[in-house]
């Protein structure tokens, strides 16, 4: 059985590559800034945060948030699979990867259509601005990942070990930006 | 080379077992999170428990799922430095 071996304590060759850990060092900074910023912002006036923050469905957050988290765990199975050269087990598991993207849009889907037609739009208020602003960025990110995801699909007995965990160190990313937002938006505003 | 297979074979279960472990960690960390935002009531001190509980689900998928164990030293520190500012930095705006 083979096994490939990368030297991970090589500061050049964390898993996926220096470059996506780069990306991925930029976009959690921005992120926490944002988040900073709305936090600052609701100083202002905490009231209108806080009675905005409880238009808000917390369980849908919540679900969401298992959503990504057991797409992250089929993820890092499909790695240790890919590793093993089982690629039939590995694009098995990286299907339910990306049903469980897919569902974390869907349920988004919902909850976007729920605020429109309440009115709660991007203009209502800073802190839907920023609702609007930082959940619509990360939606884009989950996006291009099962877009990134779906190009594995359909090559994956010919993609590098790098790649794919290149790939899946971005899908994670959409986990830990969303670790961030939930709990900042949703929760204790 | 049997030795070598076995410890393989090994070292795979035992890393299956630990992204499953890992997995339910992160889903009871989300309920308890859940559960500690309704008990929210202004106190500061809510808002602490809920970053520190989404703190170590950020730490939990970083280092198993996205193996960033096995990075050099300074990958781990950057993302705990990022984690530790970022929630210091909410808490003592709160």
């Amino acid at each position: 059985m083979k096994t490939e071996q990368i030297d991970y304590k090589n500061f050049y060759y964390p898993p996926g590559g220096i470059l996506i850990w780069i990306l991925i060092t930029v976009e959690l900074l921005t992120f926490g800034m944002a988040l900073i910023a709305l936090v600052f912002m609701s100083k202002e006036d905490p009231e209108l945060f806080h009675k905005s923050r409880l238009l808000l469905n917390s369980t849908f957050g919540a679900t969401n948030t298992i959503f990504l988290l057991v797409s992250g765990f089929f993820m890092a199975t499909t790695v240790h699979l890919f590793k093993k050269r089982k690629f039939d087990k590995a694009s098995f598991y990286l299907n339910l990867t990306m049903i469980g993207g897919v569902l974390f849009l869907i349920l988004k889907t919902f909850e976007y259509y729920h605020k429109i037609e309440s009115g709660l739009v991007i203009d209502y208020n800073t802190f839907f601005t920023f609702y609007w602003l930082l959940t619509g960025f990360h939606v884009i990110h989950v996006l291009v990942g099962l877009v990134i995801l779906t190009y594995f699909k359909f090559t994956l007995k010919k993609l590098e070990t790098e790649d794919l965990e290149a790939g899946a160190a971005f899908w994670h990313m959409c986990d830990l930006i969303w670790l961030l937002l939930f709990p900042v938006i949703y929760l204790i505003l | 080379m049997v030795i070598a297979f076995s410890c393989n074979l090994f070292n795979t279960i035992v890393m299956q077992k630990k992204d499953i472990y890992t997995l339910v960690l992160l889903i009871l960390l989300t309920i308890t999170t859940a559960f500690f935002s309704n008990l929210e009531n202004g106190l500061k001190v809510i808002g602490l428990i809920i970053l520190i509980l989404s703190g170590i689900k950020f730490i939990a998928v970083a280092f198993q799922f996205m193996e960033l164990g096995k990075a050099h030293n300074f990958w781990k520190g950057l993302v705990i430095s990022f984690l530790t500012l970022f929630i210091g930095i909410i808490y003592a705006v709160l």
